[in-house]
């Protein structure tokens, strides 16, 4: 492999040090002069009409500056599904009727939070409550309310993925199960809730939104949207982003409310939800029935397999049609399906939506697959590890029509995973189990549902007099370190240091777009941007070089260690910061520059690459409380060249902390519509003494469509995490799943159902 | 839940008769003590309170203390953090088992701020001092302008978030008798993430006598399954003048979990919380026994 001089080495966080001392400014940190602060007044009904709204009592209060509803708004809707219109079903504030409990009616601007406060509770909204919808089996029937009039059967999205020939599959099977599961919706629960600052001028008709966003292009267009104002009229900035984890893809009521309130007072408005609102009102990860049919040869190889999901969407659109698609799609991955149907549905119901919460579909889709895997290996007398070895995937394995594997290394992850698991657990105590689970994710969708006229990723390159390089683009740092990624691949191409880079991202007005953070996409797209704009830029320099050493011209130039020289001759070359001087007199006075942009072609349906890789748990059993102790955590993942290893590291952590939450005790209890638990009192998030230790080994590739072989770091190793502590639990005790959080009192349960069966079949063994 | 709580009058208070004098002047008003704030503020931003008055006692360092001799034994003044009590050497040395029960209380920072008494008399039937304080047989120190009065601290909490402390009144002190000789106590409580309030929570002190053999006395508490911490007498009393073995434990622990009533939520049903307390009282008291007969 080659000798990088930055790619691949553990680079700290080149935002690190004004985070960890406070000086990052987040949107929740900003303020303006003469700003005023926005609440908005939401439904206290999961589905009613609004009557009658009377704003007059509030208006009067000191301090108010502006009360809207929404005759008041522009009365654009918005979605991320652009291209389809219908699904574009969002808007600022619920005009005939509210959806779910949370859906704003309207919004206050005032010169303090307490008056926006207390205005809300001036305000008298007469509701006449209309019969609601819960539960996605219960949307779909025929006398169902009917939760959006242009969708009669509540039927948001379908999704069907079919190749090879399933009933023929079935017929060849040795064995076929079925199982049936329910999955519980999680919150992304990032530390910074949804929170904007709008700036309208009237004067030119402009508006400045400053958002907490993982795509600040998303909200640009979605604001014109909503607004009914030309896009190039709007700015959009993503400061500092104080996690995302898949909730902050869409625009939310905050900065389309922000942005009427401020075009209503030529006043800067900000607005930000507190934490209550954020778990009732934002986004979370879907709630959802599977069914699942397998079936395998006595050798435990997949001949067919067939999935059903039925999800419970929620009010508005998101990302959940997107991962319904993804749900059937990452479900077979990385294993050899000859035969595989999906069909998925995502029903209309009166609860908050749900979205592409980080892991996008996979995180379902996986636990309930690879569990039921485990029962079959052990039905089959198989070894857990044995069964994914013998259908995991190879390179240049394509599922037909869908997605393709380039590079691939899954094979070596599982043959170093058998190796290290016996040298690292070389036996278990009572109680003891280890679960396995394989998994692979995107890296970067294809998907194009926004509708954008632009290239997926953008980078601009300008290198000034003195050798340093202005980054621009729009990609998005949202806490998982892109900003590091894209200094590193920049000063790798043009051979110089991360120290040379000032970086100017996530600005609309002042980079070139990119589509954001979502999808693991930035590495490997924004990344291919970088370095295409870099290139640029060192083909002007090299050309400059070879010109002054009139070389040979069959001879290969590098930059590297801020000097361009003959590969096969070092010490033939010149100073990089002698070269940029020269080009730039060259080019009459001009900093060099270079415009790179990357998007996908040819590469199937779903990604150009795929992170991927195997992981085991090992996990101890009290049989008498029912708790689970995840003790040890092995991960063996190929994620190409990687471009940062400590940030790489992270980003597996935080994956796996988040997977275990959703395996062990995230949820999110409703009562009619209702969220039970919307604080974290009551919502249970693991913390740091919860952890486990996790060992991470890689297995490098050469992806060749991604900018030194890289791709996904960020979201493969949270699916593979809640399978991985189910799977231990049931080697362990036999106990069965079929839903997710292992909470103590299911996990008894489950334990005294196993220990019933047991019983019984040495009984009839007998 | 709102953002922000709704007005009232701040009154900060310097010493403890300062504090009563507001208390008295008060009485018949709409007010709150605040000590560390870490319960209230919650109580106060979801509108289940909205006070006129805030008394604030986090001021009265003359109440911030641990002191410990073998007459009276131990005496934690009402503004003792939770961390304090965590850190303190006196603990350490004669009440190691406080300490053990800090350390799972909430996260450091709501130890840094809450106080030991705040947290009793927000009496959340979950609170972790209640059980141990049971077993160790401690008082409550309840003070008004110009009145004293020490009750049992398995008294000290009547209902969901309801005391023996009147309008007017406030705690003043919390008192732990010196163990006798041969004294065994220990405490657990679970919850399935790290200092999170217990599903259920127990606390055994075993005394032996001079032999090590018999049990001379018991005390068992236990939180999280009742309107209140309990107190298991008829379990205690199972255990009292015999030889403690463990199948003797096995069934003092199903005494003692027949002397809950929880309630079903969200985190667990009543019957698994019932049987978890069974199940916390047998390990608990194991190591208690373990501890006396070090003693
Ligand atoms: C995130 C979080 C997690 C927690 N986890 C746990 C846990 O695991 N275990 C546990 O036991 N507790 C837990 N708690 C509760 C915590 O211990 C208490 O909030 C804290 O100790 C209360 O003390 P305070 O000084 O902040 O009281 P405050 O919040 O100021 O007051 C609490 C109540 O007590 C009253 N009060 C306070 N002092 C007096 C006094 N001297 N006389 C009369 N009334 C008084 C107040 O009027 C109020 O009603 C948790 C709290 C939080 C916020």
């Amino acid at each position: 492999m080659k000798e990088y001089s930055i790619i691949g080495k553990p680079t700290p966080n080149v935002d690190g040090p004004a985070k960890v001392t406070g000086e990052a400014a987040y949107t929740i940190d900003m303020t303006l002069p003469n700003m005023l602060y926005g609440k908005l007044l939401r439904s206290p009904y999961p589905h009613a009409n609004i009557l009658s709204i009377d704003t007059s009592k509030a208006e009067e209060l000191p301090g108010v500056k502006a009360i809207i509803t929404g005759k008041d708004t522009p009365g654009g809707k918005w979605g991320l599904w652009r291209r389809f219109r219908e699904l574009s079903d969002q808007q600022a504030l619920a005009t005939d009727k509210v959806r779910f409990i949370g859906d704003p009616v309207a919004a206050v601007a005032a010169t303090t939070e307490e008056i926006a406060e207390k205005a809300l509770d001036l305000i008298e909204v007469e509701y006449e409550p209309l019969p609601a919808v819960f539960d996605p089996i219960e949307a779909i029937k025929d006398d169902a309310p009917m939760v959006h009039e242009d969708f009669p059967s509540n039927i948001n999205a379908t999704r069907h993925i079919e190749w090879g020939d399933v009933d023929k599959g079935f017929a060849e099977a040795d064995y076929v199960r079925e199982d049936r599961f329910v999955l519980e919706a999680a919150h992304p629960c990032a530390m910074e809730v949804h929170n904007s600052l709008a700036s309208y001028d009237k004067g030119t008709g402009r508006l400045t939104v400053w958002t907490s966003t993982g795509s600040p292009y998303f909200v640009q267009q979605n604001l014109a949207e909503a607004l009914k104002l030309r896009e190039g009229d709007i700015r959009v900035i993503k400061p500092h982003v104080g996690g995302h984890y898949g909730g902050k893809n869409s625009t939310m009521p905050d900065a389309v409310n922000a942005a009427i309130l401020s075009m209503k007072t030529g006043r800067p408005v900000k607005i930000v939800y507190n934490r209550d609102e954020e778990f009732t009102t934002t986004e979370h990860r879907t709630a959802q029935n599977m069914a699942l049919k397998i079936g395998l040869k006595k050798d435990g190889t997949i001949v067919a397999f067939e999935v059903k999901t039925m999800t419970n969407g929620g009010a508005y659109t998101g990302l959940g049609a997107t991962t319904l698609y993804l749900t059937g799609t990452f479900i077979t991955m990385p294993y050899k399906i000859p035969n595989y149907r999906y069909d998925g549905v995502r029903t209309y119901t009166n609860i908050v939506w749900g979205t592409s919460i980080r892991g996008f579909g996979a995180v379902p889709a996986k636990y309930c697959s690879e569990t039921q895997l485990d029962r079959a290996a052990k039905d089959l007398g198989i070894d857990p590890l044995e069964i994914r070895r013998k259908n995991a995937v190879i390179p240049g394995y394509e599922a037909p029509g869908q997605y393709k594997f380039e590079s691939c290394g899954i094979q070596p992850c599982i043959e170093k995973m058998a190796v290290r698991v016996k040298e690292k657990w070389p036996k278990l105590e009572k109680d003891e189990g280890i679960g396995y689970c394989a998994f692979a994710y995107m890296s970067g969708g294809i998907f194009n549902w926004i509708d954008t006229p632009y290239a997926y990723s953008s980078a601009h390159v300008k290198v000034n007099w003195d050798g340093t390089v202005d980054l621009y683009s729009q990609a998005a740092d949202v806490g998982q370190g892109h900003n590091t990624v894209a200094a590193m691949i920049c000063a790798e191409e043009l051979g110089i240091g991360i120290e040379d880079i000032r970086l100017h991202m996530g600005d609309t007005a002042h980079a070139y777009t990119d589509l954001g953070a979502w999808g693991s996409r930035e590495t490997l797209m924004n990344g291919n941007a970088i370095k295409d704009a870099a290139a640029q830029v060192k083909q002007k320099l090299i050309d400059i070089a070879r010109l002054k050493l009139g070389e040979n011209i069959a001879y290969d130039l590098v930059a590297k260690n801020k000097r361009i020289f003959l590969e096969l001759r070092p010490e033939r070359g010149l100073s990089y910061y002698d070269l940029v001087k020269d080009a730039i007199r060259a080019n009459d006075g001009v900093p060099l520059t270079g415009t790179g942009h990357y998007t996908p072609h040819n590469k199937g349906m779903i990604s150009p690459a795929y992170g991927m890789g195997i992981m085991a748990m090992k996990a101890k059993v009290d049989r008498e409380t029912g708790h689970v102790t995840v003790q040890d955590v092995l991960v063996v993942h190929d994620s190409g060249q990687i471009i940062n290893p400590l940030g790489a590291r992270g980003q597996v952590e935080g994956s796996i902390h988040m997977g275990l939450g959703y395996g062990l005790c995230e949820e999110m209890p409703m009562d009619q519509g209702m969220l039970l638990n919307p604080e974290f009192v009551d919502y249970k998030i693991l913390r740091t003494r919860d952890m486990p230790e996790i060992e991470i080994l890689d297995v490098p590739t050469y992806e060749p469509n991604g900018p030194f072989g890289a791709k996904e770091a960020a979201e493969a190793t949270i699916a593979p995490a809640a399978p991985c502590v189910a799977n231990a639990v049931y080697q362990a005790t036999g106990a069965e799943f079929y839903s997710n959080v292992l909470k103590p009192e299911k996990v008894l349960k489950a334990i005294r159902e196993a220990e019933k069966k047991q019983k019984a079949s040495k009984a009839t063994g007998k | 839940m709102k953002t922000i709580v709704t007005d009232f009058e701040y009154l900060p208070a310097k010493t403890v008769e300062e504090a009563l004098e507001l208390l008295a002047q008060h009485k018949d008003d709409d007010y709150k003590i605040i000590a560390g704030g870490q319960s209230l503020n919650t109580a106060m931003k979801h509108r289940l309170i909205t006070p006129e008055y805030i008394i604030d006692i986090k001021g009265l360092s003359d109440l911030d203390y641990i002191t410990f001799d073998e007459k009276s034994g131990l005496r934690i003044g009402a503004l003792t953090t939770h961390r304090s009590l965590e850190k303190s050497p006196i603990i350490r040395d004669k009440y190691p088992v406080l300490a053990e029960m800090e350390e799972n209380v909430a996260s450091v920072e709501t130890r840094n701020w809450g106080t030991v008494v705040g947290d009793l008399c927000n009496a959340d039937p979950a609170v972790d001092p209640g059980p141990p304080l049971i077993a160790l047989d401690a008082k409550v120190t309840i003070a008004g302008k110009g009145e004293e009065r020490v009750v049992d601290a398995e008294e000290f909490a009547v209902d969901f978030f309801e005391t023996l402390v009147q309008p007017g009144e406030m705690v003043t002190e919390i008192q732990i008798p010196a163990l006798p000789p041969h004294s065994g106590v220990c405490f657990t409580k679970y919850s399935q993430i790290h200092g999170d309030y217990a599903l259920a929570s127990a606390a055994v002190l075993i005394t032996l006598d001079e032999s090590k053999k018999k049990c001379v006395n018991a005390r068992i508490g236990l939180g999280g399954v009742g309107n209140a911490p309990v107190r298991a007498k008829k379990a205690e009393e199972l255990l009292k003048g015999k030889e403690i073995t463990e199948d003797l434990l096995a069934q003092a622990a199903g005494v003692a979990s027949e002397e809950t009533s929880p309630i079903s939520g969200i985190e667990a049903s009543a019957e698994y919380k019932k049987d978890l307390a069974g199940t916390l009282v047998k390990r608990v008291g194991k190591e208690a026994l373990a501890r006396a007969q070090k003693a």
